[in-house]
């Protein structure tokens, strides 16, 4: 049983991080109907970024304030990034062709990675262990560290704030309205750019909670990490169903599951394998993901 | 008809210069190939300096058969092509021996070339391969991974008397390998694996598998991998309060280890060759001091000290056997030389060209993050 309890704080914890990262991507399909290819990597980005201010900052602020700091310089500069991409990568081709703006986020994957490298060099970039919570907890033998709680609780509110940011405020209904019809939304007074930028600056700003949480939980970070987080979170926007913000959050809890217990349970070496195969049955069966709606195609 | 004679005589005459070149210009040629640009530059840069301070030491002295030594270098970059271009190269230009190269890729790829010429050739490469073709001219001059795997598993069974051991490996051939390896010497000793499995290098997430060990109750886990992963893995390890010992295998030893695992690095066990400074012999502290005072830094690693070794060791037969005929300096190296006093340890080769004995040792790292020494071989 404590073999259980564990897998599945394991699991909850890497499935936050997935969560985060795949709300930016459902968000922005949402809205422009566009795969942002780059989102991954702005997620390693924003790694680096925080790396640095924990670096600038680290003996100059008390530990928590240290946190804090770090976390909303982060998220700052991460939605500059997010924001950039926007105006450089994807307003110019909004009205080209669906693969122009595809390639053109695969171009913008490929210069951030690289822009990585080159600045912060190949070697992994490893997170001071002094400036990272490092409590942990035994709870009737069921290990928790203060960092997975931080992970667990902080995703938590910022799902929930997000959720109700959607569907409460005024820029949250316009949100949606631009996700339904985006020239319905113009007639009735919408500023579709605004919403645009919003929705990037929103999920570029998870996305570097989510970056900044495997650099202080995992403390190594990779300039290609991107890579294989976009991938997961990628994943798990597709399971709860693109498009869809709670589906996103499913989806990437589920997958960190999946994982957890398939490596716990069945085989590790077969753990990866194995999840993309429980993937393409919940496609089978639910080709619009698991919270997914019909989408009635434009013609 | 008379074309073709002349070019036959220029041939002719140029074959023999080139196979008096080394001895005519009273020169020793010693070669050497090694990735002095690319992915292994630190260490190919190291290994063409440590050759070059050797040469100047022999030459201060009056060289050797009162013949200089001349070094030349051939840059192989890492890569299996460039290194059959360098043996060629460097064959043509009347080397006796060749130090290299770094990577055992680039090591097999050149042996047939040097075998050919008669050239003698040293390497550090670890690959197991690389003594099975029969070529009398290559010697080992560090130790080969079977003989990790040997020590491992003496070090688990004999000194630490683990009872459940769990091991875990990634994808890559060279860790895959070791792992197999150290369970096959394992169960050969009677040792109980109690679990095997796989990650995905890179992954980060490494709980479910360890929570899943966990299950098992090992007194110990091993890996196989690279650090980069391996710290995690002791990070984690901690976290999840598993109590079993962690021993890494060679590929853990790194700075980035100890800096990923953070506070957990206290306790991990790691195997690998001695570091430089570990050495315990007169003439290792000797070379060190020497190499730092040349070029006011350390040698890259302890991969640099390996080679050394084989260039002395082969200076060392060539002034034996007074003579610079290839096959009776081999054939001294094969079966006369006993216990060198190298700069890693005792050399003897084996008749495979295979280093006799090795030099692995097994640390613990301590609470200041210091290497102890807790079993070696004898």
């Amino acid at each position: 049983m404590e073999i259980f309890f564990q897998q599945l704080v394991n699991g909850l914890t890497i499935g936050s991080i997935y969560a985060l990262v795949a709300l930016g991507y459902t968000m922005v399909y949402g809205v422009l109907k566009l795969i942002n290819f780059a989102h991954g990597d702005l997620v390693a980005l924003s790694a680096y970024i925080g790396l640095v201010t924990v670096m600038q900052l680290m003996g100059a602020l008390s530990p928590v304030l240290l946190i804090i700091a770090t976390f909303i310089i982060t998220m700052i500069l991460t939605s500059l990034g997010g924001l950039i991409l926007e105006r450089a990568a994807y307003r110019p081709l909004r009205k080209a062709p669906r693969l122009s703006a595809v390639v053109s986020a695969l171009g913008a994957s490929m210069i951030i990675e690289n822009g990585i490298m080159l600045i912060w060099g190949p070697m992994p970039r490893i997170f001071p262990a002094s400036a990272v919570p490092n409590a942990n907890y035994n709870i009737h033998g069921v290990y928790i560290s203060l960092m997975q709680v931080l992970v667990l609780v902080i995703s938590f509110i910022l799902m929930v704030a997000l959720y109700l940011f959607v569907n409460r405020t005024k820029l949250g209904t316009a949100m949606r309205a631009c996700a339904i019809d985006q020239d319905a939304a113009r007639l009735m007074g919408i500023d579709v750019n605004k919403v645009i930028v919003t929705t990037f600056i929103i999920g570029s700003a998870l996305g570097a909670v989510g970056g900044l949480f495997i650099g202080m939980y995992y403390r190594g970070i990779y300039f290609n990490m991107g890579w294989i987080y976009g991938l997961n979170a990628f994943v798990a926007a597709i399971i709860g169903g693109i498009g869809n913000i709670p589906g996103a959050m499913l989806g990437g809890m589920l997958l960190g599951i999946f994982n957890a217990f398939i490596a716990g349970y069945v085989s590790s070496s077969w753990s990866l394998a194995l999840t993309y195969v429980l993937l393409i049955v919940i496609m089978i069966l639910r080709p619009t993901g698991i919270l997914g709606e019909r989408v009635a195609e434009k013609v | 008809m008379r074309r073709k004679g002349l070019v036959g005589l220029l041939a002719f005459v140029v074959a023999i210069l080139f196979s008096v070149s080394a001895f005519a210009g009273g020169f020793i040629k010693i070669g050497v190939q090694a990735p002095i640009t690319g992915k292994f530059a630190s260490e190919g840069q190291s290994i063409d300096k440590a050759v070059r301070l050797i040469a100047k030491q022999v030459n201060e002295k009056g060289g050797i058969l009162g013949k200089k030594i001349k070094v030349i270098s051939c840059d192989d970059e890492g890569k299996a092509v460039k290194a059959a271009i360098c043996a060629r190269k460097l064959v043509d230009a009347g080397v006796i021996a060749v130090i290299g190269s770094y990577t055992s890729t680039c090591a097999e790829a050149a042996e047939p070339i040097y075998y050919r010429a008669g050239v003698l050739q040293t390497s550090d490469g670890t690959s197991d391969t690389l003594v099975k073709h029969g070529y009398w001219t290559f010697f080992r001059n560090s130790s080969p991974n079977s003989a990790e795997a040997k020590f491992t598993a003496e070090f688990f069974l004999k000194k630490q008397h683990y009872k459940r051991i769990a091991v875990i490996s990634d994808y890559s051939t060279f860790s895959t390998n070791l792992a197999k390896a150290v369970i096959n010497d394992l169960k050969k000793m009677g040792g109980n694996i109690v679990y095997y499995g796989k990650i995905t290098s890179g992954a980060q997430n490494f709980t479910p598998i360890l929570t899943k060990i966990k299950s098992y109750s090992p007194d110990v886990i091993y890996f196989s991998g690279y650090y980069t992963d391996g710290g995690l893995i002791r990070a984690q390890m901690v976290q999840l309060g598993i109590k079993a010992d962690f021993v890494g295998g060679d590929s853990n030893d790194n700075p980035e280890f100890l800096k990923l695992a953070g506070k957990a690095a206290v306790g991990a066990y790691l195997v690998n060759v001695p570091l430089p400074q570990m050495l315990p012999y007169p003439q290792a502290k000797e070379f060190l001091k020497a190499y730092r005072e040349t070029y006011h830094e350390n040698p890259a690693s302890i991969w640099t000290l390996f080679n050394v070794d084989g260039l002395r060791v082969i200076l060392y037969a060539v002034k034996q056997t007074k003579s610079l005929n290839t096959k009776k300096i081999a054939h001294y190296l094969h079966y006369e030389l006993k216990g060198f006093p190298g700069i890693t340890g005792p050399i003897s080769f084996a008749p495979n060209g295979e280093r006799v004995g090795s030099a692995y040792m097994a640390y613990r790292i301590g609470p200041n993050l210091k290497y102890n020494i807790v079993f070696k071989e004898k």
